[in-house]
């Protein structure tokens, strides 16, 4: 997947840990894991607007396109 | 509507575990009826006839029938246990998945290769049926048949996206 989720990064930042973030925009941990180890699908935009609302964010502080290298 | 389904797939249940038995009950009665009992006498007996080429070719072509009898058993079966196990999933909340995709592929198949055996039947019968001695099998082609085939496999198409639409809403966040 060419879309990098920077959840870690933006957690260590704001010195919050993954468990904060789930109780804060009231989503579960099981799912905020899924979408911090890239493993999730899609992202809901409410997810997203509750996460940088959290965060103090844009969107594009926690996803980025990072290209996979050619084979 | 939840109440008839929460009632249909407990019969349903038991219904299909049922013809599972009867199926190989009517198998076994098929193939006694092949090796048990495969004296000419005994079947030109039971249909009146006497010894001669048309009778000959009578029995013949009823121990064809029963061969082809035989081999949609496990068809039957295969079909049987798939449907079981869908069933099973329904009961247990979670149809939509890859595994009843392929059960019903499967079945689809099954359907297909039951329908093909049921024309053989009927041109079996066809070929030995005289107007002394006519037979009358419930067999060759259906359009029901031939639709439920198309039906199934369509369906097979459908729960197969099902699946994949399932997947990405659990895996959406």
């Amino acid at each position: 997947m060419a879309i990098a989720v920077k959840l870690d990064d933006l957690l260590h930042d704001r010195r919050m840990t993954l468990t904060e973030l789930a109780d804060r925009i009231g989503i579960t941990l099981a799912n905020l894991s899924i979408l911090k180890t890239g493993k999730a699908r899609a992202v809901r935009f409410s997810t997203l607007d509750a996460i940088c609302k959290a965060l103090a964010c844009q969107p594009g502080d926690i996803l980025r396109f990072e290209p996979d290298e050619a084979p | 509507m939840s109440h008839s389904y929460s009632a249909a797939l407990p019969v349903a249940h038991i219904v299909l575990k049922f013809l599972v038995v009867l199926n190989w009950l009517s198998g076994a009665a098929i193939l006694a009826l092949l090796v048990v009992m495969p004296h000419e006498q005994w079947i030109m007996a039971e249909f009146g006839l006497s010894p001669s080429p048309e009778a000959e070719r009578l029995v013949m072509g009823l121990r064809a029938i029963a061969v082809v009898g035989l081999a949609t058993i496990p068809l039957n079966h295969a079909l049987l246990k798939r449907l079981l196990a869908i069933v099973g999933t329904v009961r247990a909340g979670d149809p939509f998945v890859a595994a009843n995709a392929n059960r019903l592929q499967a079945i689809a198949w099954a359907l297909l290769a039951l329908q093909l055996l049921s024309l053989v039947v009927g041109a079996i019968a066809d070929a030995i049926s005289t107007p002394a001695h006519p037979l009358h099998f419930d067999a060759g082609f259906s359009i029901n048949g031939w639709l439920a085939v198309l039906l199934t496999f369509v369906l097979a198409r459908v729960f197969a996206e099902g699946g994949l639409m399932r997947e990405d809403l659990e895996r959406t966040v």
